[in-house]
């Protein structure tokens, strides 16, 4: 009879057939996805690195050169654009081990919110290895990241076995499509400082002003800066990341992380510009600009970042301002 | 009664419901020629069936063993070696197909994350389409509609694949008291800063730097 000579065909091959894919993701398996996201974590920031990648949008392409340098405890950066006017930005950081909010939850540690309440990224997200692949020449472990609510968005990552640097990352949708991609094409790691010719006489690099206060303290939590203004409500899993008191132009800024999505909060008084209300892409990032009359004073409150629109939108009108003399 | 019996009884029975899967189908096919106590059940079955639904119950004529004889009497056709190779190689096609299908099948139930989609199907993503709950927009002059945004295709024959600007839409009908050149200034302002802030905390090292590739966020320094 032909029927269980069929059957039995069928089995032994995709036994078989199930075997030979699955082999190599076993193996992969050994360094689990958290394991990975940490040291991806650390490499980007104390590796010396040089490469070229691309971000691609919606069609449109760029392509941008990096190059990262650590000397003495300092980091020194610089991203060319490589079409288009000429652009380079410059920047240094003076403190390797400050670690911030994002890190210490890729890290796999818990961010204190408060006594009773901790976040920490595996509650928000889910971590599953794919297998190897190949991006720029090296060899990579792909990792899908899933979402487990619509407050934020997945990514398909690529991580660089040998160094742990992000080599591929794509946002995904929630629909499943993607919306925008990093990839290297080439990159070198671990060539001494010098290759990467920083001129470290001049000035221009920016220093980053909100960079050392952001760091997290032994407490795990950020020391924070009393403000007027407060979120009412935060997507689940985000926390605060940094925060900039009203400066000279009289923005106050907020940033805030679940460790791996980000968006920012920025409070303007409105006196003379009278911006109107509006909704904004660039490539996978909202801007969501409200208006607030507040004691006849106009402010335009703005939430951007790589979030899904209708998030942005929630926690735009979730900003109040809150008198201090309540508090 | 055999556990064989019995089981294709149950197939009989879920085929009289039309709950029958095709597998089940095609073992009952197969075996009514061969089982008379089966072809018997099935007369049986359809007898109650017609009965129940109150169809008038003609006794059932069996023509199968008739027909049955009918082409035992046909001269067979010639079985080459040709045909017969075919025979067993289309059988054999079908077990590989078949067990391919059990693979992806199995990738698919280790995988949640498959539904992703495949990473190089990036042309022609329509990201507005899926966020774009707002109400009805007013464009002001020169600002990119979102329209325009969603014919923008891998092919880069569109205006805004070669020149880079914030889609941005106005939210209500307001009064037009604001300076277009101000707002966008504004809106690329916010994005560079919220940039800055991402390089430093989402742990794509530089990467963020990239989505500021608009020419009037280049000139920009903090």
């Amino acid at each position: 009879m032909a029927l269980p000579k069929l059957n039995l065909t069928l089995k032994l091959a995709a036994l078989m057939a199930a075997f030979f894919l699955h082999g190599p993701l076993l193996a992969a398996q050994m360094e689990s996805a958290q394991d990975l996201m940490a040291r991806m974590s650390k490499a980007s920031r104390e590796l010396n690195y040089q490469g070229l990648f691309t971000y691609e949008y919606r069609g449109n392409l760029t392509s941008i050169k990096v190059s990262h340098g650590v000397h003495n405890g300092q980091t020194f950066e610089r991203v060319l654009h490589m079409d288009g006017a000429r652009r380079e930005a410059l920047r240094r950081t003076d403190n390797l081990d400050c670690l911030r909010t994002g890190d210490m939850l890729l890290r796999g540690s818990a961010y204190k919110i408060n006594d009773q309440n901790y976040a920490r990224l595996e509650d928000h997200y889910e971590f599953h290895i794919k297998g190897d692949g190949r991006i720029a020449n090296r060899q990579v472990v792909m990792v899908h990241v899933l979402p487990k609510d619509k407050h934020r968005y997945g990514y398909i990552v690529a991580i660089d076995k040998e160094s742990g640097l992000l080599l591929q990352s794509v946002l995904m949708s929630h629909s499943g499509k993607p919306l925008e991609r990093f990839q290297f094409v080439d990159i070198n790691v671990g060539m001494p400082l010098a290759e990467l010719g920083f001129d470290f006489g001049q000035s221009e690099f920016s220093e980053v002003a909100l960079d050392q206060a952001d760091c997290v303290g032994a407490d795990r939590q950020m020391k924070q800066s009393v403000s007027n203004w407060s979120v009412q409500w935060l997507p689940p899993g985000f926390v605060i990341a940094s925060h900039n008191a009203a400066d000279e132009s009289d923005q106050e800024s907020m940033m805030y992380t679940d460790g791996l999505a980000v968006f920012s909060v920025f409070i303007d008084t409105d006196d003379g510009r009278s911006l109107p209300a509006i909704d904004a892409n660039l490539g996978a990032t909202v801007a969501v600009l409200t208006k607030a009359d507040i004691n006849n004073q106009e402010y335009a409150i703005s939430v951007v970042g790589e979030i899904p629109r209708a998030t942005a939108n929630q926690i735009a009108s979730a900003i109040s301002l809150t008198p201090l003399e309540q508090q | 009664m055999s556990d064989h019996q019995q089981r294709l009884e149950e197939s009989l029975s879920a085929f009289m419901d039309g709950e029958a899967t095709d597998m089940e189908m095609h073992r009952l096919l197969k075996e009514v020629s061969e089982n008379p106590e089966l072809r018997a059940k099935w007369k049986r079955f359809h007898m109650i069936s017609s009965g129940i639904k109150g169809d008038p119950a003609a006794t059932p004529i069996d023509y199968s063993s008739a027909i049955a004889s009918a082409i035992d009497a046909e001269p067979s056709h010639r079985r080459t070696v040709v045909t017969a190779l075919a025979g067993s190689a289309g059988r054999f096609a079908i077990a590989a197909s078949v067990a391919l299908v059990a693979v992806f099948g199995v990738q698919q139930l280790n995988s949640p994350a498959d539904n992703l989609g495949a990473v190089s199907g990036f042309a022609g993503v329509d990201q507005v389409d899926d966020e774009n709950t707002g109400p009805a927009i007013q464009f002001p002059s020169g600002f990119q509609p979102v329209i325009n945004a969603r014919t923008v295709s891998a092919g880069g024959n569109n205006k805004s694949s070669t020149y880079v600007t914030p889609v941005i839409e106005v939210r209500q009908q307001v009064k037009r008291n604001y300076s277009e050149a101000e707002l966008r200034a504004y809106m690329n302002d916010i994005m560079i800063r919220h940039s800055n802030h991402a390089a430093l905390n989402s742990n794509q090292g530089m990467l963020p730097f990239a989505r500021l590739n608009d020419r009037e966020a280049a000139a920009k320094r903090e």
